[in-house]
């Protein structure tokens, strides 16, 4: 007879939380997947706007910003498992700035874009771009606030070795909107131009 | 009152060379499957008869599995699949329009209204709502639109359903081997009119369907009685010809919103199918449209009942 | 064998009665609390359910019926199918998964307790939304698919569409919340010794169902999200004719959740069906591996079928015929499991309780809902029967006389270890008898009206000939049906009252929710036994049988 503990299971590598959010991101990808086929689904009815109306090089610096930051939030992971939390933290505002860059330059776009009159509702083109780059905004905005929750808790010392899990966790997830980028811009401001 | 609906509509008696290949398929897949749920249950059956608990001692053999009876039991139906999909793609393409040319085929424009179904004969003026004249014997090229929501093209004994999508033009076929009526009916869920959206194909030899059409391409006969030219006035000045078209009636013919009622005495049914087509049902119609077909667009006018007579003398207008 | 009475401070249920006990039921993070609201949640929404299906019965019982109008028709007949799907299959599943998974695997509770809550909460606030349209006197009524632009504010302009939108993103959300927690626990809370092979069939269905939620339910959000956006925001994504819009892309949206949906409504029951089964045939089941392993293709085939609801649509012939090939494949796998629980039963000893009725009924029934099924993979024959009332026969015998029965299976099976009590097999025969004469009265008829042209979602038709007596004979046997399910409910509430006691094991069942007591502790077990096979407790109960000394006994031998 053994006894049933199952905290004997949750090994050091790959906790609950882990695995947790693993799956959670394998459905947003779902999420992506169809509102970047619509997309492409309805781009045959674009006709020549996107071509006249994103900027694709801006847009492409600024999409470096956010690739970097995945470099960032990698230093500011290995940094919390070395217990340099200074340096984390440091690491943790970079992260969260170049996230901020990306964000204005998202900002200037659709300012740009609302001045000439393409809002949400001007046609099929300004629907599906709003929504598709509006939602990996958003899933940006979530993740900012992740990180600086945990920054904020390191600067009061709230954050320990135990929260590596937390730490690990919301860095997959900083990863995967950053992914998801790539593909939306790909699709977005390569392909259906 | 005479039934409108005393003929069947079955998928199981084909009167098209389309419907009778898919209604062979059907056959085909339905005597496999019946092999295999007799087999199936009668396993079952058996085994709930025969192996039944009758107070043993002991615990029956603990067997696990077997790999080749589970290889077995893939493969077979994996066999029987394969053969049910090349008959699949050989239905597939005797009954699809690109594999009958149009040698000398009849082709019309059906295009699907909340809830009605126009239809036109391209080459002639002919437009006629609900009711639906064919030759016998000749492939039907359907070309198939809705003007607002989805709807579904399906008369059973004539051939395969389609759906009638906005913005996405589609074609068919159909044929009628004898003459006769055929019944179908909208299948695509279209709102509150969906059940009363019903299709009346009349089959005809022909030279039954020349003279049909010839006679149908002329305007609608002008008013012979005072009563008549009465309703054609009505006809104009209340709101009528702002929705519906009279070829003859002086009115220029303007966007299509509902039936076109040239030669209306010429139908069966009003309003899709819910009423046959004589004047005092025309009457009742025309006094109030919504206790007949609840949801209809067709508002109701406050018509006296003089004006309703009237508008009935004229519409029902023999030639 | 321990045979405890039934220890008043384990059972699972707060004071009804007493005090303000009742309200730990709002605050509960345990998994079997947690999962006994899903399934009484689900059981309000079936009677919710029955009543629409029986007034969709009662208005067509005979030719021009009269007693409701178009719009509460199709309001009534949108609500049923979306309530049945989103409020009663999928959430009952889930509480029975919630309820059993951890005490399966051997687990104290599942790996996010409050994740879990959260779901659940979010899950009726859902269908509170979902019913709530009723205040601005329009429930949603374009249909549980919701087809563009028939959904778009220009065709449904009353708020009810919008209602069911947010109530359907809310109750998706809440799912996605309770698959991520079953599959952290099923990945993460395994019993030691308990490898992938020696789990639960159980548990390997419903972890491939919460696979399939976690990718079916996004798009579909993401669907509903659009949809929402062109109804009240003005945008242009399925407005077709006006605006460059496809009414199309809406479609291949729904239905690449709509198919998969089916398994998450039909997994489940298979994997009860893989436990009832060899328990009451007093063997294992029959290819274990190939019964896990049909499930996997069935889960990943789910994802690649979903243009046979669209055959009628007038899509690519290339594609027409991918999407039959695939849909025609899923055959296979299903077609396994089918043979698997027939053959388990074979030289068994059939203990014929009312769950193995059940089971039994189950096998026949989902063999004439999946034959029919294959019939609709087959392109001609689905251009004849789609949005027949042949369609209408066909699922229900997938999802009520496939799915339905199955659960039902399970619940005779797993009473006694949620209450403790036996549930009465006396009126569990009655039930059994009526629910399968009323089920088959009501939808065997069903097929012959759809061959005889008649369409589906009508809200009446023309006295056809055959059409008013089928469809009385349709209306008498949802009443039938109707008396079954009142007598299933009457037998869960006196069997909760005065049920025999039943004891940790009553079946000698062999997974390892038997191991504890009925009902389980807080914590779920004291201790467990030693997991070396995929029947613990048999090779604990029979050791001269015992699997995991298979292969030394058959070297012996």
């Amino acid at each position: 007879m053994t006894t049933a503990n199952s905290s004997a299971q949750t090994g050091p590598t790959m906790n609950r939380h882990k695995v947790g959010m693993l799956f959670f991101i394998s459905s947003e990808i779902f999420f992506f997947l169809t509102l970047l086929s619509s997309y492409a689904y309805l781009s045959g009815a674009f006709g020549n706007l996107p071509h006249q109306s994103l900027a694709v090089p801006r847009t492409f610096v600024f999409s470096l910003f956010l690739f970097s930051s995945s470099l960032t939030i990698w230093f500011a992971e290995r940094a919390f498992h070395r217990h340099r939390y200074g340096a984390f933290r440091w690491w943790m505002l970079a992260t969260m700035l170049l996230g901020l860059i990306f964000l204005s330059g998202q900002a200037i776009e659709y300012t740009e874009l609302i001045r000439t009159g393409i809002t949400l509702n001007y046609d099929v083109f300004s629907s599906a771009f709003f929504t598709l780059t509006g939602f990996h905004g958003l899933h940006v905005i979530t993740g900012l606030v992740m990180l600086g929750s945990l920054t904020g808790l390191s600067f009061a010392g709230k954050l320990g070795p135990e929260n590596e899990s937390a730490v690990a966790t919301i860095s997959y997830y900083w990863h995967f909107v950053d992914a998801v980028w790539v593909a939306v811009f790909t699709v977005a401001y390569l392909i259906f131009i | 009152m005479h039934n409108l609906y005393s003929t069947v509509a079955s998928v199981l008696s084909p009167a098209s060379p389309y419907a009778a290949d898919i209604g062979r398929l059907f056959w085909i897949t339905f005597w496999i499957s019946m092999v295999i749920l007799v087999a199936v249950s009668a396993f079952v059956i058996f085994n709930l008869i025969r192996y039944r608990d009758r107070g043993q001692e002991g615990l029956p053999p603990q067997t696990h599995g077997n790999m080749v009876v589970e290889v077995t039991w893939t493969a077979i139906p994996l066999a029987i699949l394969v053969v049910l999909f090349v008959l699949t793609m050989q239905t597939m393409a005797a009954v699809s329009p690109s594999s009958h040319p149009k040698a000398d085929p009849v082709n019309l424009d059906v295009i699907a209204h909340q809830w009605w179904w126009e239809f036109r004969y391209p080459g002639s003026d002919v437009v006629t709502a609900n009711e639906l004249h064919i030759p016998v014997g000749t492939p039907i090229h359907i070309e198939l639109t809705s003007a607002d929501v989805i709807h579904d093209f399906w008369v059973p004994e004539l051939g395969r359903k389609m759906d009638a999508v906005p913005g996405h033009p589609n074609t068919m076929l159909i044929q009628a081997d004898k003459p006769g009526v055929y019944l179908g009916a909208c299948a695509e869920y279209c709102g509150a009119g969906h059940a009363w959206m019903r299709i009346r194909v009349i089959a005809q030899t022909e030279s039954d369907y020349q003279n049909w059409l010839k006679a149908q391409a002329q305007p609608h006969p002008a008013p012979k009685t005072s009563l008549q030219a009465v309703g054609m006035g009505l006809f104009n000045g209340l709101t009528c010809s702002s929705c519906h078209v009279v070829k003859g009636s002086g009115q220029p013919e303007g966007h299509v919103v509902g039936p076109d009622l040239t030669h209306l005495a010429d139908r069966q049914t009003l309003a899709a199918g819910v009423v046959p087509n004589t004047p005092a049902e025309l009457k009742k119609w025309l006094a109030d449209p919504h206790s007949i077909k609840p949801g209809v667009y067709m508002p109701n006018l406050h018509l006296t009942s003089q004006q309703l007579d009237a508008l009935v003398a004229y519409l029902e207008e023999q030639p | 064998m321990r045979q405890e009475p039934i220890a008043p401070h384990a059972l699972p249920f707060p004071p009804l009665t007493r005090g303000w006990g009742w309200l730990a039921w709002f605050s509960t993070t345990d998994h079997k609390k947690i999962g006994i609201l899903y399934m009484v949640t689900s059981l309000f929404f079936f009677g919710v359910g029955g009543i629409e299906a029986l007034l969709i019965r009662i208005q067509l019982a005979a030719p021009d019926g009269k007693v409701l109008t178009p719009q509460e028709y199709d309001a009534i007949f949108t609500m049923h199918g979306t309530t049945m799907i989103f409020l009663v299959v999928m959430p009952i599943f889930i509480g029975l998964a919630n309820y059993l998974v951890p005490l399966m695997i051997g687990a104290r509770d599942v790996a996010f307790p409050r994740l879990n809550a959260l779901g659940y909460w979010v899950f009726v606030l859902g269908g509170i939304v979902l019913y709530l349209a009723l205040f601005t006197g329009s429930l949603a009524n374009a249909g549980w698919f919701s087809y563009a632009p028939l959904s778009e504010a220009a065709y449904s302009s009353r708020p009810g569409v919008d209602y069911w939108i947010v109530g359907l993103i809310e109750t998706g959300v809440g799912t996605i919340a309770a698959a991520v927690n079953l599959l952290a626990t099923i990945v993460r809370y395994r019993a030691p010794g308990m490898t992938w092979r020696r789990m639960p069939l159980f548990v390997w269905m419903m972890m491939i169902t919460s696979l399939i939620i976690l990718y079916a339910l996004t798009p579909l959000n993401a669907g509903l999200i659009m949809l929402l956006g062109d109804r009240l925001l003005h945008m242009h994504f399925f407005r077709a004719n006006v605006s460059g819009g496809s009414a199309i892309l809406w479609q291949h949206i729904f239905w690449f959740f709509g198919h998969p949906e089916v398994y998450i409504m039909a997994l489940p029951a298979f994997g009860i069906m893989s436990e009832v089964v060899p328990v009451f045939s007093r063997k294992p089941i029959f290819g274990y591996t190939f019964v896990a392993g049909s499930g996997i293709a069935i889960g990943l085939l789910s994802f690649a079928v979903w243009v046979h609801h669209m055959f009628a649509v007038g899509l690519s012939t290339p594609m027409n015929a991918a999407f039959s090939a695939a849909s025609m494949l899923i055959a296979v796998p299903t077609g396994v499991k089918i043979f698997n629980w027939s053959t388990t039963m074979f030289r068994g000893r059939l203990r014929m309780t009312s769950s193995m009725y059940f089971a039994a009924a189950m096998i026949i029934q989902f063999v004439i809902g999946g034959i029919t099924g294959v019939m609709f993979a087959s392109v001609p024959i689905d251009w004849q029967l789609t949005d027949s009332y042949f369609v209408v026969a066909h699922m229900h015998y997938v999802l009520f006389g496939g799915s339905m029965f199955g659960l039902w299976a399970g619940v005779y099976y797993w009473f006694p270890k949620i209450t403790g009590r036996m549930m009465s097999e006396r009126l569990g025969r009655w039930h059994f008898w009526l629910a399968v004469i009323g089920f088959n009265m009501t939808f065997f008829v069903q097929h012959i009206l759809g061959l005889l042209g008649m369409p589906r979602r009508v809200y009446t038709y023309p006295g056809l000939p055959d059409y008013a007596a089928l469809n009385l004979i349709s209306t008498i046997g949802a009443f039938i049906l109707g008396i079954a399910v009142l007598l299933f409910l009457w037998n869960l509430v006196s069997s909760f009252r005065h049920g025999e006691e039943a004891g940790d094991n009553p079946w000698d069942a062999w997974t390892l929710e038997w191991a504890t007591t009925s009902p389980p502790p807080e914590h779920n077990f004291e201790k467990l036994p030693p997991v070396r096979s995929a029947r613990p407790l048999f090779d604990l109960n029979h050791p001269e049988y015992a699997d995991h000394a298979r292969s030394s006994r058959e070297a012996k031998a």
